[in-house]
């Protein structure tokens, strides 16, 4: 039943006029950054390598496919989550403002395989928008600006990856942001489980991953102790794979605490919505 | 009497020892005017604070009296200054003055100084200091000094393009301590850094370009330059 | 005697500080039409929801084919069809996706030709590829009795099926139920406000009234019990009065309008007031017993 409950949440999900939408704010959005990069991405080189060019000067195809795949995936951030949200967010308390959730809720299928059918819709759907995300950033944006190695600004100091040792790199980084993103879905989801109405998962969602941001980007020690475990303060940790050498201790402790979060919010969605009345 | 008769000798010493650079100086002059254009594979090494790169492969072209390009097909770093600037400042002849500096070993070999005093008002040069081999007449090193970009040292050593002045290896040594990192879109906003990481405190960065396979004067067409943004 | 089908035993509900049911008690039998009545705020809903598992009660039991939910909840709930309410559908899918949707998770394997042979039963054929946004209540309502039966289920639970129908939708519903239980043996649960169709079609029946049942059992017993309600039509109208207010301590009039008197009067003593006003020299040009399940309701929830 598991199965079949799956399958119904993607028919739903394709159904919805807003999934259409994230994915269309993500074309646009990336359309508009390789517009942007194409009229006058050499100012923006300019900006990240300046306080070098006194010095030196940087040869070679540096606005390249790679470098613009680099600043998409950079909106990962904050972007990237609402358009997710928009939809997982509306998953369960959709269907209570609906009132199709006590048509669900009286088939012979358990509550435990309701809520974990439309995590696996919803991972899916944040699958199908890292994918598409991938495919403009990368694909896309080498088709229109070549390829070449990747100029990396970091905390620390500029890397620059040669270009036969990039591609390994992207389609770990995505893997890490697809996590990352799926952490996201997660949250909203559990957050519907608790609410009867769309907007106050969706809205909650984004509140929580700006306050989390805030916290983890303030240099105050009092914040010191909780930031490891803020799911938002690993949700860059893709970048990591940009560095070089690559930190992995510092990538399997993301993906530990990513994985930790999306279990628990998973645990607790089913928990709530088994105790759920449901009264809409 | 006596002052007078000290004066003038230190005076002819100096005359001659002027003349002396100087035609030191025309020598490795002509040896490089003797050069129309050139292109050379170059492999690219920099070893630079704050800067990770692997080594680069790139072909590098020259023309007189000063177009200069870089092809490669990664991303090649090099010095802003100290490449062809020796050319661009002894091109013009009655733009500076030749002064002998005394000699220093260099590789085995004892290097007279020739430093070139710019003469003309506000050039970008404000010093170059030539060691130069007497005998082979090329430059061992040079410590360039300019406005906008400090100062750049550079050695040379010589291969089988040596009777044209061109050398096999360049390293340039490069001041850092100028370097930021600035907060942009491209920087790291989570932090990632480790702050246990010893941090290179490093106030100089090499770079070491080995060239080989020189093509000289086979001519080069000024569009092939065309591209390339002229130096400020 | 054959298990039943429901069991409702001391059932209680609060949420929060409000007690929406306090002690409800009934049973349904196999192939039962069964009336569930109760003014609003009675708990009803909340009574119906318990029996779906929708909500967990505070207190009592509910047994369905012998089972609690805890027991066996997939099995239970393969069994039952239900309209909880006004049927809900996703507006943005078709009539014929959504029923594909619910048959889907229904636990029997239901064919799309079953679902046209559906939509047709319910009188939206031609309708299947129409999205649900664009339907009128009454459409709406056909739809969701044809989601009710799709994987043919042993109990239909309907809360207000006729809500929202025209008259003629109204007596589709009615016969649809009578075909359900005389010709499939189905056992249905019937809440609903229009008392003269449960007298219709219902042979059993429970009233709640603030949370607790007040009274069960079968419809035509409930009724011959009880007093009946007479319009009464004569020549006389005074002396019908005098004789009424003399004679018929318990009689009440309802009402009087010209010539025709509506009052109530146990059932036994009609013949007995026939006779006497036949005696008195009173025409009696008409008299019509009764048995209204309304006025019953509402007797019993006043009391």
């Amino acid at each position: 039943m598991l199965l079949k409950n799956t399958y119904n949440e993607f028919v739903k999900i394709l159904a919805k006029p807003r999934s259409y939408l994230g994915i269309g704010a993500l074309t646009l959005l990336i359309g508009v950054i390789l517009f942007a990069m194409k009229a006058d991405g050499s100012s923006f080189i300019s900006f990240v390598t300046q306080s070098f060019e006194q010095t030196l000067s940087f040869n070679g195809n540096i606005l390249n496919g790679n470098l613009i795949a680099f600043i998409i995936l950079q909106m990962l951030i904050i972007h990237i989550p609402l358009l997710i949200a928009l939809v997982t967010g509306d998953l369960i308390s959709g269907e209570a403002a609906m009132g199709t959730i006590r048509m669900l809720a009286t088939k012979p299928i358990s509550r435990t395989q309701i809520v974990l059918s439309k995590f696996i819709a919803g991972a899916v759907y944040t699958l199908i928008i890292t994918v598409w995300m991938g495919f403009l950033a990368l694909i896309v944006a080498k088709w229109i600006f070549g390829s070449g190695d990747l100029i990396v600004l970091n905390s620390d100091g500029l890397v620059i990856l040669q270009e036969a040792d990039i591609f390994w790199r992207y389609a770990m980084a995505f893997l890490v942001a697809f996590l990352s993103l799926l952490t996201v879905s997660s949250l909203s989801i559990t957050l519907s489980a608790f609410a009867d109405n769309s907007i106050g998962p969706i809205v909650s969602t984004m509140a929580i991953i700006i306050l989390f941001s805030i916290i983890g980007s303030l240099d105050v020690s009092v914040f010191d102790h909780i930031k490891p475990f803020l799911f938002t303060t690993h949700m860059a940790s893709w970048r990591s794979f940009f560095n070089d050498p690559v930190p992995m201790a510092r990538i399997y402790e993301s993906i530990v605490v990513l994985v930790a979060h999306n279990v628990v919010l998973i645990a607790l969605a089913i928990f709530r919505f088994n105790k759920k009345d449901i009264t809409a | 009497m006596k002052t007078i008769f000290t004066l003038l000798i230190g005076f002819l010493t100096f005359s001659i020892s002027a003349q002396d650079a100087t035609v030191l100086l025309d020598k490795v002059v002509a040896r490089m005017n003797s050069v129309k254009d050139y292109s050379v594979d170059a492999h690219i090494k920099a070893d630079i604070p704050l800067i990770k790169v692997l080594p680069v492969n790139a072909t590098l072209y020259f023309k007189q009296k000063d177009k200069f390009k870089v092809v490669s097909k990664g991303i090649a770093i090099l010095p802003k200054q100290g490449f062809t600037d020796v050319n661009a400042l002894l091109a013009k002849k009655n733009s500076y003055m030749a002064v002998d500096g005394g000699t220093k070993q260099i590789g085995g070999v004892n290097a007279n100084l020739v430093t070139v005093i710019p003469t003309v008002e506000n050039s970008e040069f404000v010093l170059a200091k030539l060691w130069i081999d007497p005998k082979k007449e090329v430059i061992l090193q040079s410590e360039i000094t300019t406005r906008s970009s400090g100062t750049v040292l550079v050695d040379y050593k010589y291969g089988d393009q040596i009777e044209f002045g061109l050398p096999s290896t360049i390293t340039f040594t490069v001041d850092v301590k100028k370097f930021k990192m600035p907060k942009s879109v491209a920087a790291d906003m989570h932090n990632t850094d480790d702050k246990a990481k010893k941090k290179d405190e490093r106030k100089n960065g090499t770079i070491i370009i080995t060239l080989s396979d020189y093509k000289v004067n086979k001519g080069i067409s000024d569009d092939f330059f065309k591209d390339v943004k002229k130096k400020d | 005697m054959s298990q039943p089908i429901i069991e409702v035993r001391q059932l209680a509900k609060k949420f929060g500080t409000f007690e929406a049911v306090k002690d409800v008690s009934f049973t349904v039998n196999k192939g039962d039409v069964f009336g569930f009545l109760g003014p609003n705020g009675a708990g009803k809903s909340t009574t119906i929801r318990c029996m779906l598992s929708l909500i967990t009660p505070n207190a009592g039991t509910v047994k369905l084919f012998g089972k609690t939910y805890t027991e066996d909840r997939i099995g239970i709930l393969s069994r039952i069809g239900s309209i909880i309410e006004k049927p809900d559908f996703y507006k943005y899918l078709s009539a014929r996706k959504n029923l594909e949707i619910f048959a889907r998770i229904s636990g029997a394997n239901v064919s799309k030709k079953e679902i046209e042979e559906m939509l047709e039963f319910v009188g939206l054929g031609g309708r299947g590829g129409d999205k649900i946004g664009g339907f009128s209540h009454g459409m709406k309502q056909r739809l969701g009795i044809a989601q009710t039966l799709l994987h043919k289920p042993d109990l239909i639970i309907l809360d207000e099926p006729t809500t929202g129908l025209d008259p003629q939708g109204i007596i589709e519903i009615r016969n649809l139920i009578l075909r359900l239980k005389n010709e499939q043996n189905k056992t249905i649960v019937l809440s609903s406000h229009q008392l003269s169709e449960i007298e219709l079609i219902a042979n059993r029946m429970v009233i709640i009234n603030k949370g607790r049942s007040i009274v069960e059992g079968s419809v035509q017993e409930l009724m011959n019990a009880q007093e009946l309600v007479l319009t009464l039509e004569v020549d006389q109208l005074e002396l019908t009065k005098t004789l009424i207010q003399n004679n018929f301590a318990n009689a009440q009039i309802l009402s009087i309008k010209e010539n025709v008197l509506e009052l109530t009067l146990e059932k036994q003593q009609v013949a007995t007031l026939n006779q006497d006003l036949v005696r008195a020299g009173v025409s009696v040009a008409a008299l019509e017993p009764k048995r209204r399940l309304e006025d019953f309701f509402m007797k019993i929830v006043n009391e």
